[in-house]
């Protein structure tokens, strides 16, 4: 299943050649059998794992389990027993498929099982001459030899080109090996985390990864962050105490691979590697069936065209050859020939080098692919399932709002914040700023302080890092404020009182009260206030002001923002003298009367460019669905101020409340918007799903689990969507697998999740996804051209050979010639048709529809093949005809001579003026009609390549020189020209002679001829869109 | 209906199309052909040497077998040499003259070329007027050595056809005319249109086969001699100013 996997990888590039289809269809079917059962299997042993007992039992209990002691641990002697049954506690990383499996696969696939059919024929060719004492049979088995290395050359080469990119991701998978604190045989020892096994005892604290499944014997303060496993961006605290039935629910374990946010604690180790509930997860990813890219699909099928229009071809002159009674052995090299002659070999190379520039590219934007396929992929996307943290937004509380002066003010939420720029005059502010300074126990690491402040490291929770850092862009220095300000007593927040308190002397000398501060859940804080300051004067609580509390804090709350109040309180000097013992257990200082000062609400608000870019998704045709662990209300706010949900449209629930109707009543039609909560989505159909992800255009998915956006990705590929998925918790890979391109985070994603996806975002940055996409559909605009590029030219190959038996003309080009020119002269033209920029806006067109829009479809080869492809055989024929009439033997000498100019024994061939020729003058002049058919073919193929920047436009609109590599191209091919005909021109085997320099011009009008007609035909599809010119026309 | 409309309009533009291309190719070829002289072709530096050729030409590669006492068994070559040596038959040479041996013919300047004159009885014994089978019968048996015609060729010195054995003793070879001479009256040659009665001059070779070495098969080659523009020695080309060939007489 795991090989199955990562072979698609390598088989994709080339296709999957035809004979093998047959039979990997059967097998197909037999994986798909396997991989459901397997899925389903593995599903329900995670829900049945799920149900474990130990966080039920009491310490004693699982003393007894596990065969440890709390204080001693296990012995060392017992892991190692135990460490021998159950193996390392590592997660088993995805089978890799064998190197010489792989290279095998690039020998075999593609065109290259004709190619090697082509080989064979020639050397049993070469064998039977060879027997038969024939004249030349080296030639023959020269010929299998070329084939032979054309095929191991391009397979080492993909092979290569395949290795590199896996290589940039395995650099990335190096991971620190982790250590973990061990009580073993009575003693802390320091162990690397893989010689963990069930039942050791380990300590944690915070900072650390948890380095198994733990089950908690004692915790203090302990909060670990589960989103990687839950996708819930809160830290949750953690105990000893059974809290909930459900194992994931419950407070008393702590799951391998989160990470201890901050307290210590120590636990038994439950389980380990693949059997913790991480390992389930990332198993079950690999459970997950990967669908063929999109880009692999079309290169099959294009794959498929041309082998059948060589073969059948093939065949079919093959039959008139022996049925004209020529011998069976010269009419199997002619049809190595016609193979030859139709197969494009250096075109799946080009493809490959075309995707791994436009790999490198994204790469300098920061999308690292690591299938070069899903370059093209991103191209064809029509849904993009994104996750909100991280993605979307900043991944960092920042405060958003205040209240004060019965105001709402907004702060910056930029990245790049230096100031922040609402009124600050009110001294109401400066009692507030107080605050929010002192009342804070998170504190900048040392040695930052060139950093900008956004980007320096807090030792503290996400609300109050947000808070430091606010305080911090305002008032400037907090540590200096907080010195000034000495600290004499505090209650730190917990979640029964939900406030946090501290008592603080004053920078002003004269003033010896002491400062009370406290923060917390607003409507505690409001409870413990009497008075409210207004512009800087306390005034009374009343029900009025009260009412407009409630208001803001509804408000700020419906934005989906954290909110937290503020109040103080001046203790009187009579009664706290300066040298008063305060105690916070008896709490010996007022808590109540105290005076409110204001509201602060914070998000972990949106990157800004994400706005940007969501918006120019939705101009490309692209869906954007948010699919978050967040609640509802943060998540809608969030997509709302990113334009997932666009400021105008609304959900059932909006319209509900806008008319003041039950939410049943609404016509679910109406609206645009949907909020799906995973609660309901737990109960849906996959018919309702479906007709939620048709009926609305923008949808979030809230609080949902990781099997469900699994569930939400196979909806989206059900509607025949193209889906990309972006995640970076251990919880999405599944979903990253399943997508038809995963995008992990490079700097918040797990490890599970890079493998899992085809492509990494190094910063992060929903935007570099657009960027992406772009580039996709680039690249699938530019294959187009370069396919048509590379067809063209196999017809003016292979009208040679339909010629040559049909007319009985002496053979117009060697088989050697033809392999030349689609290995020689046409290869570096071919990839800078990659270099092309787009010819208009393509990200405001739709995705392209995977059914119908298809690399290579009739246009394309009909045009390619059948009126320019012809237009270059006359060219080139021309030029062949010119060449052999111009040495005596004019074109009706020509006709009908195939049997005796073949025939060694004819020395004496008489040409058309009386003149008499041996066998080696005979194919000596033949030889010469290879290099002028070669030439015409390559000079034709610059004005082909010239045609091809465009599909559309006017090469003129274009820009004749804005891509300087087509020009590189250019010269490259008429470079190798010259050199292979004047340069290698005496090297018998290749077949070239020396050329007359004229007949390099002979072609030339047909070349313009080419130019002009492509350009009457660009001009008739822009004049007339939608006419049956343009319909037959435009590929 | 409309389908066919479509297609109907695709087989009109086919038509056009491949209509316009074939006038095309027309078109250029008959340009092309207009710049080429009737009398001469254009280049002639693919055939600057000539190649040697004989006659008869055995069917299977260059292999004499025969009986020299079954008549059957070399009917055909005889019959080649009759047919070949017909355009040399005197009543068919009347318009020939005779030009003055040893001398290169030039006729640069006149417009009607004339040919000379090539006397069958030069090839003596392999004339086929004494020996009606040619010496087959005899165990003589004549090969006939001829080099292509080549339009302006000049050959320098004094040509001559050589023919050895690699087994020594075993052929004796005879030339007609005398030492295998071929002479430089017969060049240059003017082409088919311009010395439409042209004759090239032949070598007979006499093979005189040992009385011992019947039944063995004797290689011969032939080679042209005594003349530095006329190539013998090509690595490639094993037919320029050269030809090997193979006899098994049995008795």
């Amino acid at each position: 299943l795991l090989q199955k996997k990562s072979n698609v990888y390598s088989v994709e590039i080339y296709g999957t050649k035809d004979l093998e289809k047959t039979e990997t269809g059967d097998e197909e079917e037999k994986y798909k059998d396997l991989k459901g059962n397997n899925k389903k299997k593995k599903a329900e042993d995670l829900k049945k794992e799920l149900d474990l007992e130990d966080h039920k039992l009491s310490t004693s209990e699982l003393e007894e389990k596990y065969g440890t002691s709390t204080n001693k641990g296990l012995s060392s002697a017992r892991a190692a027993e135990i460490l021998a049954r159950d193996g390392p506690n590592s997660l088993t990383p995805p089978k890799a498929t064998p190197e010489i499996i792989k290279f095998l696969k690039q020998m075999v696939g593609g065109f290259s099982i004709l190619l090697w059919i082509g080989a064979v024929f020639s050397w049993i060719s070469f064998g039977i001459q060879l027997a038969q004492g024939s004249e030349s049979p080296f030639d023959n088995l020269y010929l299998g030899v070329v084939l032979a290395l054309v095929v191991i050359l391009t397979g080492i080469f993909a092979y290569y080109q395949e290795a590199k990119s896996t290589n940039i991701m395995a650099s990335f998978s190096k991971m620190i090996p982790q250590q973990a604190l061990v009580i073993r045989d009575a003693e802390k020892k320091e162990l690397s985390a893989d010689q963990l096994v069930v039942g050791d005892i380990v300590e944690i604290k915070g900072g650390d990864r948890i380095p198994a499944d733990i089950r908690l014997i004692f915790a203090q303060g302990c909060k670990v962050d589960n989103s990687s496993l839950t996708g819930e961006s809160e830290p949750q605290s953690r105990s000893c105490d059974f809290t909930h039935e459900n194992p994931l629910e419950t407070r008393n374990i702590a799951f391998y691979s989160t990470t201890c946010v901050e307290g210590t604690a120590t636990g038994i180790v439950i389980n380990t590697g693949d059997r913790t509930v991480i390992g389930r997860i990332a198993s079950l990813a690999s459970g997950v069936g990967n669908e063929k890219t999109p880009i692999a699909i079309e290169i099959e099928h294009f794959v498929y065209l041309v082998a059948g229009v060589a073969i059948s071809i093939g065949v079919l002159f093959f039959i008139i050859s022996v049925s004209m009674q020529n011998k069976i052995l010269d009419s199997i090299i002619f049809l190595i020939g016609i193979i030859v002659a139709n197969v494009p070999e250096g075109l799946l190379a080009t493809v490959t080098v075309s995707l791994s520039l436009t790999a490198k590219r994204m790469a300098k934007k920061n999308c690292l692919v690591k299938n070069l396929e899903a370059v093209e992929t991103l191209g064809s996307t029509s849904i993009i399932c994104s996750d909100k943290t991280g993605t979307l937004t900043q991944n960092r509380m920042t405060v958003a709002h205040l209240w004060f002066d019965n105001q709402i003010y907004s702060a910056d939420t930029s990245e790049d914040q230096t100031t922040q720029p609402f009124d600050q005059s009110s001294p109401s502010w400066t009692a507030l700023s107080k605050i929010v300074t002192l009342c804070n126990r998170a504190e900048f690491s040392p040695g930052q302080e060139n950093l900008p402040i956004m980007k320096r490291v807090v030792v503290g929770d996400a609300s109050e890092t947000a808070l430091l850092k606010f305080a911090e862009v305002i008032l400037g220095d907090v540590m200096n404020i907080r010195a000034r300000n000495k600290k004499v007593a505090e209650i730190p927040f917990n979640s029964t009182n939900k406030f946090q308190l501290s008592i603080h002397e004053t920078d002003d000398p004269k003033d010896k009260r002491f400062l009370l501060v406290m923060k917390g859940a607003p409507e505690r804080i409001l409870e413990r206030c009497s008075t409210i300051m207004i512009n800087g004067k306390e005034e009374p609580l009343d029900s009025e002001k009260a009412e407009a509390f409630q208001t803001a804090y509804m408000e700020l709350g419906g934005m989906g923002e954290r909110v937290l109040g503020f109040c103080h309180l001046y203790l009187p000097e009579n009664e706290f003298p300066d040298t008063y013992p305060f105690d916070t257990d008896s709490m010996n200082f007022p808590t109540s009367n105290l005076c409110f000062v204001g509201l602060l609400s914070m998000i972990d608000p949106p990157r800004s460019t994400v706005p940007d870019a969501v918006s120019k998704c939705r101009s490309a045709g692209i869906k954007v669905i948010m699919v978050t662990g967040d609640h509802p209300i943060t998540a809608k706010a969030i997509a709302k101020s990113v334009g997932i949900i666009s400021a105008t449209s609304e959900t059932v629930e909006d319209i509900a409340k806008r008319l003041n109707i039950p939410v049943e009543q609404v016509n679910r039609r109406e609206a645009t918007a949907a909020v799906v909560n995973g609660m309901e989505l737990k109960d849906m159909s996959l018919q309702q799903l479906d007709e939620i992800l048709c009926n609305h255009s923008e949808i979030v998915f809230a609080r949902t689990s990781p099997q469900q956006k699994l569930i939400i990705v196979e909806g989206c590929q059900r509607q025949g969507a193209v889906v990309a998925v972006t995640g970076d918790g251990v919880n999405d890979s599944p979903a990253l697998k399943k997508a038809d391109i995963g995008i992990a985070m490079g700097i918040a994603g797990s490890d599970a999740a890079k493998n899992a996806a085809d492509m990494v975002l190094l910063d992060d940055n929903f935007a570099s996804i657009v960027t992406g996409v772009e580039e996709g559909r680039l690249i699938f605009d530019n294959l187009k051209k370069t396919i048509a590029y590379t067809l063209t030219k196999n017809i003016a190959e292979l009208c040679p050979f339909l010629i040559y038996i049909i007319a009985s003309i002496p053979m117009p080009i060697g088989t050697i010639t033809i392999l030349f020119i689609d290995l020689g002269t046409d290869i570096i033209p071919s990839v800078a048709l990659a270099y092309e920029k787009a010819e208009s806006d393509i990200m405001n067109r739709r995705p392209r529809n995977k059914r119908k829009d298809r690399l290579v479809n009739q246009q394309l080869a009909v045009y390619s093949y059948l009126q320019i492809g012809i237009m270059q055989s006359v060219g080139a024929f021309v030029t062949y005809f010119t060449v052999y009439a111009e040495q005596g033997f004019l074109p009706s000498t020509l006709l009908g001579v195939r049997v005796d100019w073949e025939n060694n024994a004819i020395n004496d061939f008489e040409d058309s003026y009386g003149q008499q020729w041996t066998k080696y003058q005979r194919m000596y002049l033949q030889w010469t009609g290879y290099t002028a058919f070669f030439v015409s073919i390559t000079i034709q193929q610059v004005a082909d390549l010239i045609i091809r920047k465009t599909r559309r436009n006017s090469i003129f609109q274009q820009g004749l020189f804005r891509n300087k590599v087509i020009w590189v191209g250019i010269f490259s091919q008429i470079g190798i020209a010259l050199i292979l005909t004047y340069g290698l021109g005496h090297v018998t085997a290749l077949n070239f002679t020396p050329l007359r320099f004229q007949y390099w011009f002979v072609a030339v009008p047909f070349a313009i001829l080419i130019w002009v007609y492509d350009e009457v035909r660009k001009l008739f599809i822009r004049r007339y869109p939608g006419s049956w010119w343009d319909k037959n026309m435009y590929y | 209906f409309i389908t066919t409309i479509r297609s109907g309009l695709i087989l009109l533009f086919y038509l056009v199309f491949y209509g316009f291309l074939a006038a095309l190719f027309t078109f250029t070829m008959w340009v092309m052909l207009q710049t080429l002289s009737s009398d001469i072709p254009k280049y002639r530096d693919r055939i600057s040497s000539p190649g040697l050729m004989i006659s008869p030409k055995p069917d299977t590669a260059l292999e004499f077998y025969f009986n020299k006492s079954d008549a059957q068994s070399y009917a055909e070559y005889v019959s080649t040499l009759r047919k070949f040596l017909e355009s040399y038959d005197d009543s068919k040479q009347s318009q020939n003259i005779n030009c003055t041996p040893g001398r290169i013919f030039d006729q640069n300047d006149v417009a009607v070329k004339k040919a000379c004159r090539f006397n069958l009885s030069e090839l003596g014994q392999c004339s086929g007027k004494e020996d009606k089978t040619f010496g087959y019968s005899k165990g003589t048996p004549c090969v006939l050595v001829k080099m292509n015609r080549i339009i302006g060729l000049k050959p320098e010195g004094e040509p001559r056809i050589q023919c050895t054995s690699k087994e020594e003793g075993m052929v004796e070879v005879n030339y007609f005319p005398p030492e295998g001479l071929i002479d430089l009256m017969y060049f240059p040659y003017y082409g088919k249109s311009l010395h439409a009665h042209y004759l090239q001059p032949l070598v007979a070779v006499q093979l005189a086969i040992n009385s011992n070495s019947t039944k063995e098969e004797i290689a011969i080659e032939c080679k042209i001699l005594g003349s530095p523009n006329l190539k013998n020695e090509d690595e490639r080309d094993k037919f320029l100013g050269r030809i090997a060939f193979k006899v098994q007489m049995t008795e």
